[in-house]
Formats: structure tokens, C-alpha cells, sequence
């Protein structure tokens, strides 16, 4: 097994995971990666340059709720007729490390017990008639590869590091991995570990007393305030790794590169703007930042002043911050923009709970004739009872008396509902119409969500390529937000979005959506080729041709589709008919309709 | 009404058991209650901002009648941080001794009266876990009492713990629904009906709900949005000061917690005073009537339907006005609660483009606007 400081390359991972091994309440580290770049080699060596003796629990991504919350012991039940719960997963990872590979295909409950653990630091405990607390502060490591989805948000809040994604493909690098880990040419050394150990036990000791002086904290502040990132909770953490880095140096004084790893580590990931320009800024921050008590206080402390960068303002050290994140900027800004197209997993409505199919998550009490018997359930339920039982039932010999109150039946969580992707013509002079239409119906199939568990998403083409403006969603304000902007006008790709259709609807399968209804609202002429070329007349057989070919995929990749068609009668030529039928849809024929009526037409479609 | 003395029973089906008198210190129970203790909490006067979530915990602290907030917002804006908090401030309730569902001694049936004395304890505030299951929130069989007495008892769970305190639910749009229905049912009566494993019993259950999640996660069922008196929205603060503000009391909290309370011991003390004043004042806290058909014209323009929106207004001004230290509700009044008081009850419309809080916000001012011209 490769140690620590053996695995090349993830070099930021590597800084990520010392900081989090030196203040565990920066809740951990998230590492996207691609596959084979060793991030899962890296999370396992982690474990080994912690303290001797530091647990290090990896969670499967199918685990059940008992497993992972805790559930009643059955030996101790069976022994004792008492109702002991054992440790789940997240309380076995105390004090250590939680690993989870595949981060971003966590189901959203499993997210929402690891949040709540995040932030409590235990897990509460009321199941199986017992009320318990176990402690629960751990290093939370996941890795992920973006290419198979992102990560929920309210999961990435509560991280404190997230390592910005940088795919390597050096070809040195890569032969340098292969001759380690293939050929073993470089010996592994275990004294780098053990190195590494004592600077992490050095730096948790010194890290209480590192110092970080206002200016630097209000520079991380305006930092995070610039780059639009959202929530409070993330200033903590700047400020938390800051000094981890400091500590981790050996300094008991923040300096400036630390500042810069907190807000590589912190912030850029989180950022969802680019800044503004230097002038623009300058101009408002003089009435925001009256601070002459606290640089009074800071002309106390001599010992301050002989270094230049001590003497930097917040303004200076946010311009110092800017520039250290702005080059790997446009890249996350990228990737948190497809992330959040991506970030489907809106809650648990996407995930009903049932008693037929789907993942075994936990049991209940019931009868056989509602679902599935829960068999180890069932006996720990009976378990404490035995002694009891066997006293009052003297003629009754079996191993175990199991009586209707103790039967547990299985509740099953699964991926439910149909996804509904509207494809909208927001080109030409009906197009402000036809939005609204679609947001009106969109909206109203939202708020009925509930009862089907569907989900909703919306995509608007016009001009040269279509867009993603409502990623699948449950959340009637994540609708309303997203469709407030109604951009019109333009040419008509419709190619183009029956692509994006088509690739919304197979990154959803591979989350369970099953059954997914592509809603064109169109009138079926497409007048910009998918391919960037001159796009003029003669490219018509071009169109055509891809339309064509498009219709056939959605169609052979097992989708619904239905077509509406508002165009009014004189200008209808039949291309959106011919649409239809190329899907192997329904074509709708609603000049003039009401959102209702588009609402009901798809749901009976 | 919910608040009314109404005498609840117990019945035991069962042989010859007397309702559980103390609570037999189940182990978990007593490492609960010590964990508890151990962790410190940050104090809610020490949170920056988010005025609009912590007026509204704070009214339903002097008026339980209220109905519960639900706060939903940004992740990372201290929304779980806040609820936590308010344990600190709440005042103290009589109750009869070790009584496991908090009743206060006037509501203890007669023939066990003479055995019970009051105590004090603070209101109590209980958390419900996510992946809490039902028998744990309803109450189920007793198993040691059980073996050992060969008695079949009720152990009550966190619904009985939480009567005549507060239910805070976080990430509430995440709850498993059948969960969501047991909480509605009781939420609605006040009791709580235990039918399973050869025991029937029927037990108080009136508390404060508080919920608490991100809208970007999933919808709340209307049914359970509706039962909440009031709807905080909190956002991101974006004022550096205050960012930096943030940062350093966590900052202080984190490296010694003993000391960061006991500095802001006094704010909490006053805090807890304020509020028990208040409470006591509520009662005699009037309505004049022009304030209530001001207030009846506003939820009628908002075409908000049945009375519940009033009702609340109505509750939640009169308890801001004992908050003020004064015992007439004023407009002013009216306008600090009207927006929480209001915003989840407006129809929806898949069209509208204003948030509902600025909805309710302009037509307030619209019929104070009359106010001042009148």
C-alpha cells in the first residue's frame, strides 16, 4: 500500500486533508477527481498519518438507516431482554474518519443524516423504542468524480474544504504514477508517515493560540462577500483553515500564503461570480470600511509592524486574494454552473418510500399482508421478550416465540415519479407567449408534485444554442427564480435542445428517473444547425437531417414525448406533426392555450 | 382552544398499573440529559441578525398559541444554530413532580393528586431527529419494566417530552411522511393517541412546532406549511461588519466557551426577563377596533381564506406588544408581524413574480397609507 507523501500529484488534496487532520471542525474534505487519479488511495493513506489508533470507517453507499444511525443489538437483547442500541456508522467513525468514495451518488436522506451529524457532532438516536445520543466528530473525506453528477449543497455547506477540480493529464506525471504504482520503484517509507503524524499532533496543539488579526478576517470576509458566495457558514472556515495552515507551518501568526490556501480551499469553490473590476470596485468600499479602532489597536501591538504584510488592509488583502483564485476561477464557476444543472437530487420527493421495490432502507412495523418481512428486524424485535415469553409459554418450544407485534416489514426507498422536461421555442415573435405558457404549466405541475413525487425541468432555445433554464426540480421557488428570466427572440436550435433534452433525461436515469416525458412547445421549425458551421440556406437538409436523427435517439432511448403546437391555424405547415411523429409522440394541436390546459394536456399525455 | 386546561385522562388497558409516576431513569435517558449538558450552546443574543427568526421563536415563547414558526432559508445562515439556542432563554414552567409529560398539578386526575408535588423545570425544547422512527415519537411498551414487573407499561417518547414545550424539526421538508401525517393529527388535537402492543393510552401533547429547511431541497405539504402560526425567511447576511462579526463571536465561543457565556450571561438574563414580563402580560394585552378591521381589511386584499390568518395576526401583535412592555396593540404593531404572520397563507400563483412577504408588505402599506390620510 502506497503511504501518504508516496501518491503523486493531488497536491492540494494532500493540504486539504493535513488542515482538516489539524481542526477537525472544518468538518472535512471534499476531493473531485476523475477516475484513477487516486483519490480513494489517497483517503485510505490518510487514516495512516493520523494519530495511532484513529478510526477510519468507509460508508457503502447502500447502507441502511440502522446501520448508519445505529439499531438495537441483538445479542444483548437475546442475552439480557434489554434494549441496547449499537453503534451506527457515523458514531464508529468518532474521533476518526468517515470515508465515502462516490460522494455525489449518496442518496438524500443518507446526505441529510450526514449533515445533521456535520453539525451536531453526534447523532441522535430515537428508534426501536430506545433514546440514545453517541458522539459522532468526524473527518468527513469525500471523493467523487464530477463527471457522474455534483454534490448536493447543503452537504458542500457544511464541508469546510472543498479542493478545487483540476483534471491532470501531464504526460511525465502519468508515466510517474505508473512506475510507482505498477512497478514499485519508489519505496514506500513509512517514517514520512509517521513525520507527518507529529507535525498534525505539533500543529493541533500550538493551533488554539495561532492569532489572526481583523484586518485578515474582514480581507476573507470582503473575499467571499466579492465572489458571491452564500451562506455565513463559510467565512468560519476560511478563517478555521487559515489558522490550521499557520498551525500546520509551525507559526503561531497567520501570513498571507495561508490566507491564500483558505481561500483556494474555502471560498473559490464556492464562489458564483467573477468579481467586479478593480475601479468599479474601489468606488463604494471608502463609507463601508471605517475601522480606526481597530487599526488603533493594531499600532498597539509593536511587534506587528515589522513585516510588510502586516500592515495590509482588508481591501489589500482581498485584492491579494482575488488574484490568487481569479486564474482557476472561470473553471469552478464552470463547474458549480453545471453543478447546479446538475443537482437534481432535489430532496427526498424524488425518492418515495414504499413497500414493494427499490433500495431496503428500514423496517417497520406491519402487517405481511401490507409488504415484505423484515426477518432480522422482526427477531430483534422479539428478541428482548424471550425470557418473558418462555416463562408464560411453557408448552411453546421453538428457538424463537415471534408474536404480530414484533413483525417488521420492509420499507423500500426508490426513485419515483416521471420527469417532465418542457422544450420551449423562445425564438421568433410568439416565443414571450409560449414562455409563459410553459412557466405557468411548468409551475403547475410542480405544486401536484407532490402526490406523483415528478419532477420539472425546463429548457428554453433560441438564437444559436438552447439552454438549460430550469434543471430537474421539485422546488416551486427553485422554478420560480429560474424562470423569472424569459430571454426571447433569435433564431430557432431546435436541434440543439432536443441534445440537451435528450442528455437532461439520461443523467436522470442514472439516478432512477425512469420515466421521463420530453414536452416540446413548438412549432417544429428548426433553423440553426447543431454543428457550428455557416448556417445558411443550404444547410435546411442539414437541419432537417439532424432533427431527424435526434428523434430517433429520444425515441430508441425509451422516452415520451408529446408535442404542442400553439401556433395559430394559417401558419402551420405540419412541421410540428412531422415532429411528433419522428419522436413517436403525441401531437397536440393548442392555439392560444392557457398554462392549465398545457398542464392537463401533458398529464394525461 | 389548544391552551384551555382540558383535563386529559389516562387509561390503561392493561392489568393494575398506575400511570408512571417518576420516570425510571432509563440509562439512555440519563446520558442524554448529561451529554446535554456537557456541550455548551451558543447564546442567542450572541447570534448577529436574523432579527425576523428570532422575533418570531421569542413571540411564540409568550404566546405558545401562537402555532410555531417554520424558518426556512440559505444553508449556512444559522437557522438550527438559532432554534438551539432559544433553550437558553425560555423561562421556567410548574410542573407536577417528575410528571413524564410535563403536566402542571391542576391537570393531574384527582386520585393521584394527593401523592404529587410541583417543581420547576425549564420549558422543555425537543429535538426530532430525522431518522427518528414512530414508536420513539409516539411512545411505545416499556420493555424493562416489562421484564422486570412483568407489567406492560408506556414509555412515552419525544411527543410526551415535549408537551407544553417546543418540537423543533430540523431539515422538516425532509420527513418522512408518515411521520408528517402522525405529527399533523396531533398537532391538530393536542393529544396523542397510543393504540399498539396490547396498550391504549391517550396523553397531552400540545407544543410549539418549529421546523426548519432549505427551500431548494423540496417543497413543505401545504397541509403542514398551513399549521404553522408563522413563516420566517431568513438570507445570507451581507454586511461586512457583520460577517466579520460573526466569524469573531464563533471564534471567541469555539476556543472557550465557559467564558464566551458567562460574557453574555447578563443579555441572556435580560432576555429571560423581558420575555417572562411579556408573558405575563399577555393576557391583559387589548385589541382596539379599528386595529382589528385594519387588520381583517389586509388578510381580505390578500384574499387570504378562513381566519387563521387574523387569528395569528392577532396573537403574535398582542404578544409583540407585551414584548414593547405595553397593553394595547398598536398598527405598528401589526406591521412588525404582519409578514411572518401572512406569508405562507396567500394563494398560490404560478404566474406571480414578487415574493409573497412583499406582497403582504404592500398591502400593508397601501391601508396604512389610508390611515394617514383619513
Amino acid at each position: 500500500m502506497l503511504s501518504f507523501t508516496d501518491i503523486l500529484g493531488l497536491d492540494l488534496a494532500k493540504k486539504a486533508l493535513l488542515l482538516a487532520a489539524v481542526d477537525v471542525s472544518l468538518g472535512g474534505v471534499l476531493i473531485p477527481a476523475t477516475v484513477g487519479s487516486g483519490k480513494s488511495t489517497l483517503a485510505r493513506a490518510f487514516a495512516h498519518i493520523l494519530p495511532e489508533g484513529t478510526p477510519f470507517v468507509e460508508l457503502p453507499l447502500n447502507i441502511t438507516e440502522d446501520r448508519l444511525l445505529g439499531g438495537l443489538d441483538l445479542e444483548v437483547a437475546l442475552a439480557t431482554g434489554k434494549r441496547v442500541i449499537e453503534k451506527g456508522l457515523l458514531a464508529k467513525a468518532h474521533g476518526g474518519v468517515l470515508y465515502v468514495d462516490s460522494f455525489n451518488l449518496l442518496d438524500s436522506v443518507s446526505e441529510a443524516y450526514l449533515i445533521d451529524a456535520l453539525s451536531r457532532g453526534k447523532v441522535l438516536i430515537e428508534r426501536d423504542g430506545v433514546s440514545d445520543v453517541h458522539e459522532a466528530r468526524f473527518i468527513l473525506v469525500g471523493t467523487y468524480n464530477p463527471a457522474e453528477g455534483e454534490v448536493r449543497m447543503g452537504l458542500l455547506d457544511r464541508i469546510g474544504l472543498i479542493v478545487p477540480f483540476t483534471p491532470n493529464s501531464d504526460e511525465k506525471f502519468r508515466a510517474e504514477v505508473v512506475r510507482r504504482v505498477h512497478f514499485q520503484t519508489h519505496d514506500s517509507d513509512a517514517d514520512d508517515d509517521k513525520l507527518l503524524q507529529g507535525l498534525i499532533l505539533q500543529a493541533r496543539e500550538i493551533l488554539p493560540r495561532v492569532e489572526i488579526r481583523d484586518e485578515e478576517v474582514s480581507g476573507l470576509v470582503q473575499t467571499a462577500l466579492s465572489l458571491g458566495v452564500e451562506g455565513n457558514r463559510a467565512d468560519v472556515f476560511a478563517v478555521k483553515a487559515a489558522l490550521a495552515s499557520a498551525a500546520l507551518a509551525g507559526r503561531l501568526d497567520v501570513d498571507e500564503e495561508d490566507l491564500k490556501l483558505a481561500a483556494r480551499l474555502v471560498l473559490l469553490p464556492r464562489a458564483t461570480r467573477i468579481p467586479e473590476s478593480e475601479e468599479t470596485k474601489k468606488e463604494p468600499k471608502p463609507p463601508e470600511a471605517p475601522q480606526p479602532a481597530e487599526s488603533e489597536s493594531q499600532s498597539d501591538s509593536p511587534d506587528n509592524n515589522n513585516e510588510n504584510n502586516h500592515e495590509q488592509t482588508p481591501d489589500q488583502i482581498e485584492e491579494l486574494l482575488l488574484d490568487a483564485v481569479e486564474s482557476e476561477l472561470p473553471e469552478n464557476l464552470m463547474n458549480l454552473a453545471a453543478s447546479a444543472k446538475r443537482r437534481s437530487k432535489s430532496g427526498s420527493r424524488g425518492e418515495a418510500l414504499n413497500y414493494r421495490h427499490g433500495r431496503y432502507v428500514r423496517s417497520e412495523q406491519g402487517s405481511l399482508r401490507k409488504g415484505k418481512l423484515a426477518l432480522v428486524p422482526t427477531i430483534i424485535q422479539a428478541a428482548p421478550f424471550q425470557r418473558v415469553r418462555k416463562k408464560t409459554n411453557r408448552r411453546n418450544h421453538s428457538a424463537i416465540i415471534i408474536t404480530k407485534d414484533d413483525i417488521r416489514i420492509k420499507r423500500f426507498r426508490d426513485k419515483a415519479g416521471t420527469l417532465f422536461i418542457f422544450i420551449v421555442d423562445a425564438s421568433g415573435s410568439m416565443a414571450l407567449n409560449r414562455m409563459q405558457q410553459a412557466k405557468g404549466a411548468v409551475t403547475k405541475l410542480l405544486q401536484e408534485a407532490y402526490v406523483h413525487r415528478d419532477q420539472v425541468a425546463l429548457i428554453a432555445f433560441r438564437g444559436k444554442q438552447a439552454e438549460e433554464l430550469l434543471p430537474p426540480s421539485q422546488s416551486v421557488d427553485r422554478a420560480k427564480r429560474a424562470l423569472d428570466v424569459l430571454p426571447t427572440g433569435g433564431g430557432t436550435p431546435l436541434a440543439s435542445a432536443m441534445l440537451l433534452g435528450l442528455e437532461t433525461a439520461k443523467q436522470m436515469k442514472s439516478k432512477g428517473i425512469t420515466q421521463t416525458m420530453l414536452v416540446f412547445i413548438t412549432d417544429g421549425r428548426g433553423n440553426v444547425a447543431l454543428s457550428q458551421s455557416n448556417t445558411d440556406a443550404s444547410d435546411k437538409q442539414k437541419i432537417a437531417t439532424e432533427i431527424a436523427a435526434l428523434a430517433q435517439s429520444i425515441n430508441r432511448e425509451g422516452l415520451n414525448s408529446v408535442v404542442i403546437d400553439t401556433q395559430t391555424g394559417y401558419l402551420s405547415r405540419g412541421e410540428a406533426k412531422r415532429l411528433a411523429e419522428q419522436l413517436g409522440g403525441r401531437y397536440i394541436y393548442l392555439p392560444n392555450a392557457k398554462a392549465e390546459q398545457i398542464a392537463a394536456a401533458v398529464k394525461s399525455s | 382552544m389548544l391552551h384551555n386546561a382540558v383535563s386529559f385522562y389516562i387509561k390503561m388497558t392493561m392489568k393494575k398499573t398506575s400511570p408512571p409516576k417518576k420516570k425510571s431513569a432509563s440509562r439512555s435517558h440519563a446520558s442524554k440529559s448529561t451529554e446535554k449538558k456537557k456541550s455548551p450552546v451558543f447564546p442567542f443574543t450572541a447570534i448577529v441578525g436574523q432579527d425576523e427568526m428570532k422575533l418570531c421563536l421569542l413571540l411564540n415563547v409568550i404566546d405558545p398559541r401562537i402555532g410555531g414558526v417554520l424558518v426556512m432559508g440559505h444553508r449556512g445562515t444559522g437557522k438550527s444554530t438559532t432554534v438551539r439556542a432559544l433553550a437558553d432563554v425560555l423561562p421556567m414552567i410548574e410542573r407536577a413532580e417528575g410528571d413524564i409529560y410535563n403536566r402542571p398539578l391542576s391537570e393531574i386526575p384527582k386520585e393521584e393528586l394527593h401523592t404529587r408535588k410541583a417543581e420547576h423545570i425549564p420549558v422543555p425544547v425537543v429535538d426530532l431527529p430525522l431518522g427518528a422512527t414512530e414508536d420513539r415519537v409516539c411512545g411505545t411498551i416499556d420493555i424493562e419494566k416489562a421484564l422486570t414487573s412483568g407489567v406492560k407499561a408506556f414509555e412515552p417518547g419525544l411527543l410526551a417530552q415535549a408537551n407544553r414545550g417546543f418540537l423543533y424539526i430540523d431539515e422538516v421538508n425532509l420527513l418522512d411522511d408518515h411521520l408528517v401525517d402522525v405529527l399533523l393529527d396531533v398537532a391538530a388535537s393536542g393529544v396523542n393517541v397510543v393504540e399498539r402492543e396490547g396498550i391504549s393510552i391517550r396523553h397531552p401533547a400540545r407544543f410549539v412546532l418549529v421546523g426548519s429547511g432549505n427551500p431548494e431541497e423540496g417543497e413543505l405539504r401545504p397541509q403542514l406549511l398551513d399549521r404553522f402560526g408563522l413563516h420566517a425567511r431568513i438570507t445570507t447576511i451581507n454586511k461586512i461588519q457583520d460577517r466579520v462579526e460573526i466569524v469573531k463571536r464563533r471564534r471567541e465561543f469555539d476556543l472557550n466557551p465557559e467564558a464566551f457565556l458567562e460574557a453574555w450571561k447578563p443579555e441572556q438574563d435580560a432576555l429571560r426577563e423581558r420575555v417572562v414580563k411579556a408573558q405575563s402580560l399577555v393576557p391583559k394585552v387589548t385589541m382596539p377596533d379599528e386595529v382589528l378591521m385594519k387588520v381583517a381589511t389586509l388578510c381580505m386584499r390578500l384574499g387570504i381564506d378562513g381566519h387563521r390568518g387574523e387569528l395569528t395576526i392577532t396573537r403574535a401583535a398582542s404578544a409583540y406588544a407585551a414584548f414593547e412592555g405595553r397593553l394595547e396593540v398598536t398598527l405598528s404593531d401589526v406591521r412588525a408581524i404582519a409578514v411572518p404572520a401572512l406569508r405562507h397563507r396567500l394563494r398560490r400563483d404560478p404566474l406571480e413574480t414578487i415574493d409573497a412577504g412583499e406582497k403582504v408588505e404592500r398591502e400593508l402599506q397601501a391601508i396604512l397609507k389610508v390611515e394617514e390620510t383619513v
